[in-house]
């Protein structure tokens, strides 16, 4: 019988063991509990480049501009700003008497320490190349801060408004060195308390927080990784978690229709959509990628995959990025599709290839439109990869690569404009550079893309890129599918809190109601 | 014995360099840049390559493995390509986790297992027979993940007796322990009774019958005892398993150990994670091994190893 005794001897000490661990909570404390899909990689947002750690991050630090929950520009710890008209000389006039959470004060020295730590390549920050274009920057008080670039930028305001642009305590920077990352200090409304990888953070409420009108509202945000999606539905329903990001469509009704439970919908600045290979046939004539356009039935897929939270692109750019202009949606229309197919010489349609990555949703789009080419002729051979697979043949240079068709959505970042075009659809960034990944280049919208980086009038850089969208869309390089929108779950007593357009949780002001 | 352990613990030295080359290899097969994965989509060729530098990733492939295994010798198993974390720091966290989890579903599959499987041998033919077996057939069959899910749903959702998710008291362990020790549970029922099923139709119970034993004295005296080995050989490879595959479990209950860790670096190819997590899994398979072993000889006079 020993090895009956061994598992009751296991049996106690799993008990022991797990006695032991139970931790208690303060009475009387308002904890919100976030299930979010992924835990944080780092808290250092000048090391960071992903949106579940930019979430936990946002309520930690500010930047000299910040987006409010619609992706707005608003001031943060810079009072206001100028720009000279060549879009080479930025000057931020900052708020006065703030101090990050270890006691540092925040002045123009802080601020260049931040910018010349992120600028500076040997640091190796995965932001670097964002920044990269400051030459230098000058403290002309304790609270005046000057940058002057290596060549004009139009969209560096909106680059200093992306979430890599938080600005961190210069102490705790050097008192933490290569593990800042793991102790983040900013001078948000909550301070960092604690991070046990995989399992949860622990923000509390900085009650020294200079914006009292948007002081933090709870004790506690405790944020949890939550990978799959059932769970967090449990989570959410059980009281487990207060918010849960994101919803998956397909259970978006059992959130709705519960009344214990509020959806929160925000339209995303995504634009989805399907590149093709505008240097190979037959994607190179602009008939067949426009007959590609008629042939997909946009609404329908909204309909089918999406659940109805989504409508169709009319741009490149999602109507809440700055800089937008609707061009035109290519209505559904397979006769004139197959017209045009016949026009440009291919009366029987063709083989291709469609590629995207293997999770659910994208696979269900590909079918549909695999489903839905072939009406028109078009046989699609649907290259469902997983994340790592998909990167590395998409990211092949043109000779070697096989890519015909990519279904792929973006969001740019900095809420501009111009990170929503140049990575995608110009020719300085064809892979393995970026992310133009249908190998497009058209002289015109490279030209207005460079017209609305050389000035920093809005009024100027809104004219160029309303140009560089109606080129791109008579010209097709892509269908242009849906602008998606981010469902999170919340508790029906809780408040103020969403995801933000660029799927950034936006945690900062929760309450309860 | 103890000879014999010690010899055991030295042979795993080769078998882990073989694992370690194996390992190393197969990564750099598959497709996917690490660098770009880690960089991000919307990183520049420039922000790559940075990346790969800072990495080592730029270095030719045997001065990489030659500098990790040095690394290892001297208890270093690198930094997370992407966390930046020591691979040692995330091991210590998740690997506690996961034993944890695996002893609590392994010591609840052999309860209710050996259990199960002994009484339907003993009343063979009969309802708990038939009835237990049946289950057990569900147990096998039954994705962990969709149990997994009904379990949190009908016991912490509706029932509201348990907590959904998470590392904590003995209350969090509860339900993805049963998730994960209810396949190896349904293995070790069906192995014991069919062990048991032959072990009682032998001579020697038959004379412990006819000497006037009691029931209960035949089944756990004389019959167990010679039906365990089988048991025992079941219990080892489950257990192993469990441990190297507690990520559907793991992920469906938000529970830290080391199968999330794993599936998460094997998704962003991050290399010093998933060699250090690897190793380390491959060490405890081998371990388990030689538990089972010496159990064999504890359990049966006749299997010496001297």
């Amino acid at each position: 019988m020993k090895p009956l005794k061994c598992s009751g001897l296991l049996l106690l000490g799993w008990l022991l063991v797990a006695l032991g661990v139970s931790s208690p909570a303060l009475a009387g404390e308002r904890v919100i509990t976030i299930a979010q899909y992924a835990d944080a990689v780092s808290l250092d947002p000048q090391h960071t480049n992903d949106n579940a750690s930019y979430s936990v991050e946002k309520p930690i630090l500010e930047g000299l501009i910040g987006f409010n929950e619609k992706m707005e520009q608003i001031p943060q710890l810079a009072e206001r700003w100028d720009a000279s008209p060549d879009a080479r000389v930025y000057t931020f006039y900052l708020r006065k008497g703030i101090k990050f959470h270890d006691g540092t004060p925040f002045n123009a020295a802080a601020v260049k320490a931040n910018f010349d730590r992120v600028r500076n390549p040997e640091n190796k920050l995965r932001r670097y190349t964002l920044y990269k274009v400051i030459s230098q920057i000058d403290v002309i008080d304790e609270y005046t801060v000057r940058f002057t670039l290596a060549e004009p930028f139009g969209a560096m305001i909106a680059t200093f408004a992306h979430p890599a642009g938080g600005i961190n305590s210069p102490a705790a920077v050097q008192k933490y060195g290569q593990d800042y990352g793991k102790n983040p200090v900013g001078t948000g409304p909550y301070k960092f308390q604690e991070w046990v990888p995989n399992d949860h953070i622990t923000l509390v409420r900085n009650p020294d927080y200079w914006d009292k009108a948007n002081d933090a509202k709870v004790d506690k945000i405790i944020v949890k990784p939550v990978p799959e999606d059932g769970t967090r539905i449990a989570m959410l329903q059980k009281g487990d978690a207060q918010f849960i990001n994101p919803v998956p469509y397909s259970m978006a009704d059992v959130v709705s229709k519960d009344k214990n439970l509020s959806l929160a919908e925000s339209e995303s600045v995504y634009t989805f959509w399907v590149a093709m290979n505008t240097q190979k046939k037959p994607f190179s004539d602009v008939r067949v990628r426009q007959a590609m356009n008629y042939a997909i039935n946009k609404e329908a897929i909204i309909k089918a995959v999406l659940r109805g939270h989504g409508k169709p692109a009319d741009s490149p750019l999602a109507p809440r990025v700055w800089g937008y202009t609707p061009v035109k949606t290519y209505p559904y229309d397979p006769a004139k599709a197959k017209a045009l197919l016949a026009e440009a010489g291919y009366p029987n349609g063709f083989k291709t290839l469609l590629r995207g990555v293997a999770q659910t949703d994208p696979k269900e789009v590909m079918v549909a439109i695999q489903g839905q080419l072939k009406q028109v002729g078009v046989d699609v051979e649907v290259a469902a990869l997983p994340a790592a697979a998909l990167s590395a043949d998409r990211f092949k240079p043109l000779e070697e690569n096989r890519g015909e068709m990519d279904y792929a959505g973006w969001s740019p970042s900095t809420g501009d404009a111009d990170w929503g075009i140049r990575p995608l659809l110009t020719k300085d960034n064809w892979p393995p550079t970026n992310f133009t990944i249908g190998f497009y280049t058209n002289p015109k919208v490279e030209e207005h893309v460079r017209a609305a980086l050389q000035t920093s009038d809005p009024a100027k850089r809104k004219a160029a890129y309303a140009e560089a969208q109606r080129v791109i869309v008579d010209d097709c390089p892509w269908v242009f599918l849906w602008v998606n929108y981010l469902l999170g779950g919340s508790r029906a007593n809780v408040g103020g809190i969403s995801i933000q357009p660029d799927g950034i949780g936006f945690y900062r002001s929760v309450y309860y109601k | 014995m103890l000879g014999y352990i010690c010899r055991r613990l030295l042979y795993m030295t080769p078998i882990l360099f073989g694992v370690s080359v194996v390992i190393f290899l197969l990564l750099h097969l598959v497709p996917g840049d690490p660098a770009r994965l880690v960089a991000g989509i919307d990183a520049t060729k420039e922000d790559v390559e940075i990346v790969r530098t800072s990495l080592g990733l730029d270095r030719p492939l045997p001065v990489q493995y030659v500098s990790w295994l040095g690394n290892v010798f001297r208890g270093d198993l690198g930094r997370s390509a992407r966390t930046h974390r020591p691979v040692t720091h995330e091991l210590r966290l998740t690997i506690p986790a996961t034993v944890e989890l695996t002893i609590s579903a392994i010591a609840i599959a052999v309860l209710i297992g050996v259990a199960a499987g002994i009484v339907a041998a003993v009343r063979r033919n009969s309802a708990f027979d038939y009835s237990s077996m049946i289950v057990a057939l569900l147990g096998v069959c039954t994705p962990s993940f969709w149990l997994g899910l009904m379990l949190m749903l009908l016991f912490a959702v509706k029932l509201d007796l348990l907590p959904t998710t998470g590392r904590g008291g003995w209350e969090n362990l509860v339900l993805p322990a049963v998730t994960l020790g209810a396949g190896a549970a349904a293995i070790i029922a069906r192995v014991t009774r069919s062990s048991m099923l032959e072990v009682l139709g032998t001579d020697y119970i038959r004379t412990a019958h006819a000497k006037g034993l009691s029931e209960r004295a035949v089944v756990l005296r004389h019959a167990v005892k010679n039906a365990l080995i089988p048991v025992i050989t079941v219990i080892g490879l489950e257990f192993g398993y469990l441990l190297a595959g507690a990520v559907v479990t793991e992920t469906v209950f938000a529970y830290p150990g080391v199968g999330r860790l794993l599936v998460e670096a094997i998704e962003f190819r991050d290399y010093p994670v998933i060699q250090g997590a690897l190793l380390l899994l491959a060490l405890q398979f081998a371990l388990v091994n030689l538990v089972v072993d010496v159990l064999y000889a504890c359990s049966d006079p006749r299997i010496s190893y001297e």
